[in-house]
């Protein structure tokens, strides 16, 4: 069911596509002011017999050779030019993700015994976690790191340390096996985990396990939320842009250990219930002969921040309830703020993605309504002609529904989402990677194909990445879905009862 | 015919002239400029002096003789002043129990403060600015620092934020290289970049000696920087970045292990500072350094030293002995330098290091004795207290070299546009500078710290207590 929508949201894509119309005009004036002049010449050439071109031609035969050489040389000088400023190509040249093993599994069972036996959870909040988890989408083989299996949790840093060198480290050797990339010959490092982040850094920790050379640019990300994966492909895409011939290596992932919440607060059980191990390692490149074995070419990144609005930073909040545990807070409102910020995203993301037949049919819907005083709906683009798959981030049901509602998407445009959420829960920033995975494992991802990455994070924060397949990725895929991809899809059912 | 070749010919060459203008701008666009900074100057009652550090570390019950001798040694030896910066809940008295809000707050009153000072200074609105990066170690709550500036100053929707965590004292300069990188891509952008350290999570309450330097020697501070690529604001800017080399040698295991945050044998999470960090920012700065030689030094320097090298070791295989080892001038390629004040043993290494003065270190030294060692900020402390004393003039070149963990050594050059006049936070002090003599004051009337006996340090602690006001 599609919702109507607000007027300052057409307004905002009106003035963007007004902006478009003017900067297609003024960034190809010089195409625009040359076509009457190539139109002149083919007439006159046209007008002008065969025996004036013969003519022309042994003119040209006769002029100094200087005068040939010089403006060839001139001609030649300018492409160079030309093709230094354009901006270079990002390749995605493959990608890894964390497989984690069948012992760190918490099916239901587990986390209701588990949740009845840590001392610091009363009846009611174990109830109310009981709860959660019977709606949440998620299923049986969701895994949580060693440390959180103890009863009470054992959060401390050396095992939030384990963890990270777990997950992490079990994703890059993965992604260097498969690219056959060697450690030294990265050039960039860029590493994002929200809720950790210890000194000496977790990009530091891979620069010391791999031995990385020591002008690596490394940037360590954190408290940036689920959607901070996007957040580090947008840098490394900058830095890739600023050297040449680069290797960049982007680790994306959530270390969940320290951040198992002990109090009885409700607003705050709810990450102990959807948050789950999972890590994934892309490697992405700016050489141009990687075009030929990349499986993806980053077209566009767009981020939205709405932390200006005081609701929106609030939805997501890390705090300390009355008792002293430290937790993160989700506020009600979150579904609605999560919807604000995608329009925002769609309003920059929509003028660069959509094709000209959708730009000049809302065109035509614009001028419709505005010059003839047409009373038609106005026409929402519709993004499914834009995009053939699309990753959004498994944060959990409502979000996964709340986005099909918004973009107006059918259940098979979503499901990679669900049912990542249901095989591996909430991995936080990598989940979009475990989804891409997905699509590639059902052996739907072709060459030509378009991908379209959602995530949403705390701050409030929006971030889209616009991924074009170079080749058509052929299954049986080697990836986290190998050894379950065959049950899937999967139904899964509004409430699994657990009580 | 002719006229229609003429004109070909024109158009070819103009569009030619477009394409190469085209370029020289994406060159010029990526020019990284300083327009201003402002530092962070707490209020006043949140000074410590040596004696209320002597309370505060009493207040311990778990340290006993041989960590209090070591501590107070360590406060002594520093080269830390009296009129230095402490987080609130550690004046207070509530260093073992801090909490979210009281972190919060040490952030809050930063960003409060300085953010809205260089707004200010520099007359560019919130809504400018189109980068922000944070970069606050040891602190990251989510939503991050940077949303919360961006939700205070209401900044736009498309603002590219970054918050960097986990990478030490040197994370000012690595803020600065991740908006360069940006720059490179992007014409006429602002950025914002935020330095600090978050002390009040991270007080160490165990008796690990290793692990307590941390609690004596940082002090609260900060830095906020406006930095742009837009030619047209060169002129407002103070100084130019002429290049930045960053390396980090962990992949050593002796570098990456002498900086961990770790749990000590009881389990008390601190900040471990190994024996060998020493030996590790020797080499970390001796990797930099090659880089950077390179880069900075003038042709003249590098070809002479290159010959006098030759000539050292042709005479080292011959065998004479009466050679000295050629050191390159960094002087001739510098004229400031801003070293990170993080002791007074660092700054002594780094001066041996480089072949620097007195004169040259005074900055450093000078902003150790007055801020303490503020973390990644420091520089920008050194920097404000070169501008006040008037040192540097138009087309000066100021070198910030830093250290961090990992083991990272960060170095930049900048080249200043115009005469740097503004005292900003050492308005109320500079004419007290330099001290010459920063031996800490009590250093005579507590020398029991040295003393060997066991008798006289029970008595002599008990003076010294009762004098602090912790027993009656």
């Amino acid at each position: 069911m599609a919702t109507e929508p607000s007027p300052q949201f057409l307004n905002s894509i009106r003035l963007k596509y007004v902006k478009l119309g003017y900067q297609y005009l003024v960034n190809h004036i010089l195409t625009f002011l040359l076509i009457p002049i190539i139109i002149t010449i083919l007439v006159e050439l046209a007008r002008v017999g065969p025996e004036e071109i013969i003519s022309l031609f042994r003119f040209l035969n006769e002029l100094d050779l200087i005068y040939v050489i010089s403006s060839m040389l001139l001609v030649i000088i300018s492409a160079t030019f030309y093709l230094m400023c354009k901006p270079r190509p990002v390749f995605l040249v493959d990608y890894a993700c964390f497989r984690p093993l069948p012992n760190f599994r918490v099916p239901f069972s587990t986390f209701v015994e588990h949740s009845r036996l840590v001392p610091q959870f009363d009846e009611k909040t174990v109830r109310f976690q009981i709860r959660i988890l019977e709606r949440s989408g998620l299923g049986e083989e969701t895994c949580v790191p060693p440390a959180n299996h103890y009863i009470p949790p054992t959060c401390s840093m050396a095992t939030a340390r384990d963890e990270a060198e777990l997950v992490i480290f079990s994703a890059i050797d993965e992604l260097l096996n498969k690219t056959g990339m060697k450690p030294k010959n990265i050039d960039m490092l860029i590493v994002n985990c929200s809720l950790f982040s210890p000194t000496p850094s977790l990009s530091t920790m891979v620069i010391n396990k791999y031995k990385l050379r020591s002008n690596v640019i490394n940037f360590n990300l954190s408290g940036m939320g689920c959607s901070a994966g996007l957040i580090s492909i947008d840098l490394a895409r900058n830095l890739l842009q600023a050297h040449g011939n680069s290797y960049a290596l982007v680790v994306s992932t959530e270390i969940i250990t320290p951040n198992y919440y002990l109090g009885k607060e409700r607003a705050m059980i709810l990450p102990n219930c959807l948050f789950r191990m999972g890590a994934a390692a892309i490697l992405l490149s700016n050489c141009r002969r990687e075009g030929s074995r990349a499986k993806y070419r980053l077209s566009h990144v767009v981020r939205t921040h709405k932390g200006a609005d005081d609701a929106a930073y609030n939805c997501v909040f890390q705090e300390q309830d009355s008792e002293g545990n430290v937790g993160i807070k989700l506020s009600k409102d979150l579904m609605a703020i999560a919807g604000e910020a995608l329009k925002s995203n769609i309003t920059t993301m929509g003028p660069l993605v959509l094709p000209s037949c959708e730009q000049l049919l809302f065109l035509f819907s614009l001028i419709a309504r505005k010059v003839f005083k047409s009373k038609r709906k106005p026409y929402i683009p519709d993004f499914k002609s834009a995009f053939e798959h699309f990753c959004i981030h498994a944060g959990g049901r409502a979000v996964i529904d709340e986005l099909q509602n918004n973009l107006q998407l059918s259940d098979e445009h979503v499901e990679a989402s669900r049912m990542t959420l249901h095989r591996f829960g909430n991995t936080s920033s990598s989940s979009l990677w475990y989804e891409l995975n997905y699509i590639e494992a059902k052996g739907r991802m072709k060459k030509g194909n378009r991908v379209w990455m959602i995530g949403f994070g705390s701050g409030f924060k929006c971030n889209s990445a616009v991924w074009k397949c170079l080749r058509t990725v052929k299954t049986p895929v080697d990836g986290p879905w190998s050894s379950s991809i065959h049950r899937y899809p999967v139904e899964i059912p509004d409430v699994v009862k657990l009580l | 015919m002719e006229l229609l070749l003429q004109t070909l010919t024109t158009l070819l060459l103009l569009y030619s002239l477009y394409l190469i203008w085209k370029f020289y701008s994406y060159k010029l666009s990526t020019k990284c400029y300083l327009i201003d900074y402002v530092c962070f100057k707490p209020s006043s009652d949140r000074q410590i002096t040596t004696l209320t550090s002597g309370a505060i570390i009493d207040r311990n019950k778990s340290l006993g003789l041989p960590e209090y001798k070591f501590l107070l040694k360590m406060i002594i030896r520093s080269g830390i002043g009296e009129e230095t910066y402490s987080p609130r809940n550690i004046i207070e008295g509530r260093e073992e129990s801090p909490t979210f809000d009281d972190a919060m707050l040490e952030m809050d009153e930063f960003f409060n403060a300085s953010v809205d000072d260089l707004f200010a200074k520099t007359k560019i609105a919130p809504s400018d600015v189109d980068v922000l990066v944070v970069n606050i170690s040891a602190f990251s709550p989510t939503p991050s620092l940077t949303s919360r500036i961006v939700r205070r100053h209401k900044m736009r929707d498309d603002i590219k934020t970054y918050n960097i965590s986990g990478m030490g004292c040197s994370a000012s300069l690595i803020a600065v290289d991740l908006v360069k990188n940006i720059f490179k891509s992007r014409k006429k952008t602002i950025a914002m970049v935020v330095s600090s350290e978050s002390m009040v999570p991270n007080w160490y309450c165990g008796t690990d000696q290793s692990m307590m330097l941390s609690n004596v020697l940082f002090r609260s501070g900060g830095s906020v920087m406006l930095l742009t690529n837009d030619p047209a604001m060169q002129n407002k800017a103070k100084m130019t970045l002429r290049c930045l080399v960053r390396t980090n040698i962990g992949s050593q295991d002796d570098s990456y292990n002498c900086v961990m945050q770790k749990e000590d044998d009881a389990g008390i999470v601190g900040f471990y500072l190994g024996k060998g960090l020493p030996k590790a920012a020797v080499r970390a700065f001796t990797e930099n350094l090659k880089h950077l030689a390179p880069k900075i030094l003038p042709y003249r320097e590098l070809i002479t030293y290159i010959y006098r090298l030759a000539r050292y070791r042709a005479n080292k295989l011959k065998g004479i002995k009466n050679f000295v080892k050629p050191k390159l001038n960094f002087k001739s390629g510098v004229d400031h330098f801003c070293l990170h004040a993080g002791g007074a043993a660092v700054i002594d290494a780094v001066a041996t290091g480089l072949g620097l003065s007195k004169y040259d270190t005074e900055p450093a030294r000078m902003t150790l004795h007055r801020w303490g060692n503020t973390s990644a900020s420091s520089l920008w402390y050194v920097l404000g207290y070169m501008e006040a004393k008037r040192r540097i003039n138009k087309g000066d070149t100021v070198f910030m070299i830093s250290f961090g963990a990992g083991f990272e050594c960060n170095s930049v050059l900048w080249e200043a546009n115009k005469d740097l006049t503004d005292c900003d936070v050492w308005e109320d002090c500079i004419n007290k500078y330099p001290i010459q003599d920063v031996v800490n004051p009590y250093i005579e009337k507590y020398g029991w710290v040295n003393d060997e006996s066991e008798e006289t340090i029970s008595d002599s602690l008990e003076a010294f207590k009762k004098n602090v006001g912790v027993i009656s």
